[in-house]
């Protein structure tokens, strides 16, 4: 389920449903879970399956109880839209989870800072925890190492007899760390690797370290 | 009604008559028996070909049946609707028109004709809404939007006879159950509503009498089915070229040929090029004018993405022999009735007896005249089709059209549409419904769940869900309330469903047509692609708007089109093996065709062999890519897709495997990176016909097939928005992709219905269960000839270039993952 991995030269580790778990620090680390997106969609008429929306608080509740985390912190996008009634399914799990909850404000985050901060969530625009500075968007500059989220990464694979892949991935690039989307409506973004680039897929309920593609090409 | 004399239908007709002798014409007895029956109250359905007069049997008798009930009628004309023409396809409109003036002209009836389709400007529409034409001429599409307004049961009450042009055409598509809904509505709110339709030759013309009119229905019992037997002689030729050794394998374009066409069109009035698709269309265009710049003013192209303006002016034109040649595609299929055509050149094969007869047709196209069509294969194997097409034209089989059955997204869109107008109640509407042929079979259980789903948007009521569409009012009726739900639905209406179009236009203004958005998103500021028969230089999108500026660069990237992709028909692929094996044969017992290839069978027996009737060819070999194993059932390419998808499913039930999948009209392909045990497979019996059905489900259930049917439907249920650039409606916030959709009803709603229908669907319309069927046992007695080849045979190698494939696996995703050596990288990519 998990992969280790040494970044920043903290050890990190990669959990297949797409989070980031930091031990010594006992802090979750979730980016762009969009939730009120199906609630969203469906308040205009489009018929998505509401069930799966209760995934995304399924897989929460999982990984409360896997890492017993003392902190989880969302790298923004964590509410899709508008106020809708999915705020009463977050508002709910707020409430009865253990930990400090922190977000890191995201473009698509436009509910009031007021109203996470009345169900216990501090709201920022990027904040720095030991070596990391964590931020919704991928800096272009910055001092130390980046944790972040908005880009939805994945990556496209291809092997001999015409087979291709498209898988979420963990995307790191030098002092950058990229996470997947959380989120269980949500789409993904091919990334073009470049060489000395690290990805991790997310592969059914495994990481995979990939090659990387510098020297390897065909 | 009016109380005058009621002229005797004699009278009627004989009016009928004088006015064909005015023209210096005689009535054919398809007309005069078509106008009998309609003036003696029948509904039915005409079978008569394009340019053979079809407009006047039915104009006739539905203008003679108002002369009969108003005597009075010069002096005034009761308000309301009369009469509806559907067509297919808005071009033909204009047509419909002219020959409905033409009459009512003549006959000094002071009729209104309007026309209301997509290109309707909205203050006609709102003319319209204001007060119907006498006649109206529309698709099929915007006669749900009339549904869709307030008040349509008022509009049509009037209404006592509506006719469905070109029925063939719609028969086998959502667009026909779009019809049989709207015709099931108007039965009820039209009470002296008689109903026709008019078809080309198919094979299934009962069937289509049936589902036009409802199968147990009582209009069907009071119906008459008219042929018009109308015997038209055409002639085939193929364009050969000179030297066979230089003939392409593949390739799509046939390009090669084009010194033969040149003195085609030199020595025609008038030539019509039918290509199978849009760029194909626009290259042909192109090339044409660079071979022959003489040309330039008198050739033209007419296809779908054209704007209606220039496509309205080609048709003109060629009406009045303005034009040496135009190069089309489907658009110019139907209707229209453009006598100078002398000669049709069809590039490429047109995969459909019925599609090359009635293409064949539009030459020589007055009655009685002889109609000439050259066939220009664009690759070897395909002149083995030419050979086939000369012996279709004697008459050897026309294929059927499949009506599509319990087709629940056109009808959840048709309920909306109800919903959107006046509101609807159900117990009313369902004994409507399943009345249709498409609905017959419908449970009560499925027409619960689907209303259900209208108001709640699932089968359960949960406090916290927001769904909005249909309300259930007090009264039981079922409406649409919201504003913004009633907007969208309207924008969502039409069952054809493309990508993203994009609007074309030079950056000083001037629109140019439309695009599909996939195929601007591979391009770069600068890059030059043909379109409408120029080359643009793309300079940005705006507001979904493609802007561009003229280029002249010679080169350019010509944007494709996706459409359907065509395949051959059951009776094509018979007389298509039945050529083939006569390769084996002495030569003077081959047509010119396959005399002509004798250079690429020679190639194939060096390298493979040429299989006769008994033989079942398999091919295997290595390439760079992979290990192909390759089998050439010539079936025709939706059986070769259900049997390569069933053959994979089996294979990888042995043992863990993925294939790339991919076929054509002749064979099909599994590449994979390892070598399969041919002999395994041969040994365990996989080509069974035992299990089929199940093997084949499974085997969807493995492949992506369900997942592309699926897009449509979503689309067309309205459980994604499109957004409609053309109309400068955005909405971005309510867009999401349909893949993303399916796995989420895979993983959370299995047995919804419209998701199961995506599966349902590509069973019944595209696999052809009973086909594959056939093949199997088929093959089953056939001899098997396995050839381990050193190197691409003839046969192989238009499959194994084939990039539009399927995949298929039953590794862990963990396994294959770690034999992919490549990650696609900036580099990997340049």
């Amino acid at each position: 389920m998990t992969h280790s991995v040494e970044f920043g030269g903290e050890n990190l580790q990669l959990h297949s449903w797409g989070a980031l778990y930091w031990e010594r620090e006992s802090l979750l680390l979730l980016s762009d879970l969009h939730l009120g997106k199906i609630t969203h969609f469906r308040k205009y008429g489009a018929a998505v399956p509401r069930r799966a929306l209760h995934r995304n608080f399924q897989r929460l509740d999982g990984l409360c109880e896997t890492f017993k985390p003392k902190r989880i912190c969302f790298l923004g996008d964590l509410f899709h839209s508008h106020m809708n009634r999915e705020w009463a399914l977050f508002e709910q799990w707020a409430g009865q989870c253990p930990c400090e909850l922190e977000l890191v404000v995201g473009n698509h985050d436009i509910v009031s800072p007021l109203r996470y901060e009345a169900v216990g969530v501090l709201c920022s625009e990027s904040l720095t925890k030991g070596p990391f500075l964590l931020t919704h968007h991928p800096l272009e500059q910055f001092e130390g190492f980046n944790l972040s989220g908005h880009v939805h990464p994945a990556v496209r694979l291809k092997g001999p007899g015409r087979q291709q892949l498209r898988l979420p991935c963990f995307y790191l690039n030098g002092r950058q760390m990229i996470l997947p989307a959380f989120g269980a409506f949500t789409g993904s973004h091919v990334m073009e690797p470049r060489p000395g680039d690290r990805i991790f897929a997310l592969a059914e309920d495994q990481i995979i370290p990939l090659q990387e593609p510098a020297g390897k090409m065909t | 009604m009016n109380t005058g004399k009621d002229p005797d239908r004699d009278v009627l007709i004989g009016q009928a008559i004088q006015w064909f002798r005015n023209q210096g014409w005689e009535p054919f007895p398809f007309q005069r028996k078509t106008w009998e029956a309609f003036l003696g109250g029948k509904h039915g359905l005409l079978n008569a070909p394009t340019g053979s007069g079809k407009t006047y049997a039915l104009w006739f008798p539905i203008l003679l049946q108002y002369l009969r009930e108003h005597p009075g009628f010069r002096q005034k004309v009761p308000q309301g609707l009369k009469a509806v023409w559907i067509t297919p396809l808005r071009a033909l409109s204009q047509e419909i028109r002219q020959s409905a003036e033409r009459i009512t002209r003549d006959l000094e009836i002071p009729f209104t004709v309007g026309i209301r389709t997509g290109d309707t400007s909205q203050s006609e529409r709102a003319r319209q809404r204001q007060k119907m034409p006498d006649l109206l001429i529309t698709t099929p599409e915007s006669l749900q939007l009339l549904l869709a307004t307030k008040g349509y049961a008022q509009s049509f009450r009037s209404c006592y006879a509506i006719v469905v042009d070109e029925w063939h055409e719609l028969l086998g598509s959502k667009r026909g159950v779009q019809m049989e809904l709207a015709l099931s509505r108007l039965k009820t709110v039209s009470p002296s509503l008689r109903i026709w339709g008019i078809s080309a030759t198919i094979g299934n013309l009962d069937q289509a009498r049936q589902v036009l009119l409802g199968p147990e229905s009582e209009a069907l019992q009071n119906s008459v089915l008219i042929r018009a037997q109308l015997s038209k002689k055409i002639t085939v030729k193929s364009l050969l070229p000179e030297k066979m050794e230089t003939f392409p394998w593949r390739g799509h374009l046939g390009l090669h040929l084009l010194e033969q066409v040149i003195p085609v069109i030199n020595n025609s009035k008038t030539t019509l090029i039918f290509t199978n698709t849009r760029s194909q269309c626009e290259i042909w265009f192109q090339k044409i004018l660079e071979r022959e710049p003489g040309f330039a003013g008198e050739i033209a192209m007419h296809h779908g993405s054209i704007d209606k303006e220039t496509r309205l002016w080609v048709e003109e034109a060629i009406r009045k022999e303005r034009l040496k040649a135009v190069v089309c595609t489907s658009s110019l299929d139907l209707g229209v009735d453009f006598a100078p055509v002398e000669t049709v050149i069809q590039i490429g094969g047109p995969k459909g007896v019925a599609r090359f007869l009635q293409r064949a047709g539009r030459s020589g196209h007055r009655p009685g005249e002889e109609s000439l069509i050259y066939f220009l294969p664009t690759h070897a194997i395909e002149l083995v089709e030419a050979a086939a097409l000369q012996r279709t034209v004697e008459g050897e089989g026309v294929e059927d059209r499949i009506p599509y059955i319990n087709s629940f997204d056109v009808l959840v869109q048709y309920l909306t549409t109800l919903a959107v107008s006046d509101g609807f109640y159900p117990g009313e509407i369902f004994r409507e419904v399943s009345d249709t042929f498409c609905f017959q079979a419908m449970t009560r259980d499925q027409w619960e769940w689907l209303l259900k789903f209208l108001v709640l948007g699932s089968q359960s009521l949960q406090t916290y869900d927001e769904y909005k569409k249909v309300e259930v009012m007090e009264d039981g009726k079922f409406k649409v309330n919201n504003r913004g739900v009633a907007m969208r639905h309207r924008f969502q209406i039409g069952t054809i469903v493309g990508d993203a179009d994009l609007v074309v236009r030079y950056q000083k203004g001037g629109y140019i047509g439309t695009i599909e958005e996939w195929f601007i998103s591979k391009l770069r500021k600068g890059d030059v692609f043909t379109f409408a028969g120029r080359n643009l230089e793309f300079i940005r999108i705006r507001e979904m708007q493609v802007l561009v500026q003229k280029s002249a660069r010679k080169t350019a990237k010509v944007p494709s089109w996706m459409g359907g992709r065509l395949t051959l028909s059951a009776q094509m692929s018979e007389l298509l093996r039945q050529e083939l094996y006569s390769a084996t044969l002495p030569r003077d017992r081959q047509s010119l065709e396959i005399r002509s290839l004798a250079p690429l069978f020679e190639r194939q027996r060096w390298e493979s062999v040429v299989p006769g009737p008994g033989e079942f060819l398999i091919e295997t070999f290595q390439t760079r890519e992979g290990f192909h194993h390759l089998f050439y059932p010539f079936e025709g390419r939706f059986v070769h897709e259900a049997m390569a998808s069933l053959l994979s499913y089996r294979i990888s039930l042995l043992s863990p495997i993925t294939f790339s999948l991919a076929y054509n009209d002749y064979g099909f392909e599994l590449l994979s990176d390892r070598e399969l045990d041919m002999q395994m497979v041969l040994d365990n019996d996989l080509f069974t016909v035992e299990y089929l059905m199940e093997d084949l489900q499974k085997s969807l259930n493995a492949t992506e097939m369900a997942r592309r049917k699926f897009r449509d439907i979503a689309v067309i249920s309205g459980l994604v928005f499109t957004g409609y650039p053309n109309k400068g409606v955005k909405m971005k916030h309510l867009q999401s992709n349909s893949q993303l959709l399916f796995d989420v009803f895979r993983d959370y709603e299995p047995d919804h219905l419209l998701f199961q229908q995506a599966f349902r669907e590509t069973f019944e319309h595209q696999l052809e269960e009973g086909r594959l069927r056939l093949a199997l046992e088929r093959i089953a007695s056939q001899k098997v000839v396995w050839k381990a080849c050193e190197k691409p045979t003839p046969f192989s190698f238009p499959i194994i270039t084939d990039r539009l494939r399927e995949k298929l696996s039953s590794e862990k995703l963990a396994d294959r993952i770690r034999r992919m050596t490549r990650l696609l990288t900036r580099q990997g990519r340049r």
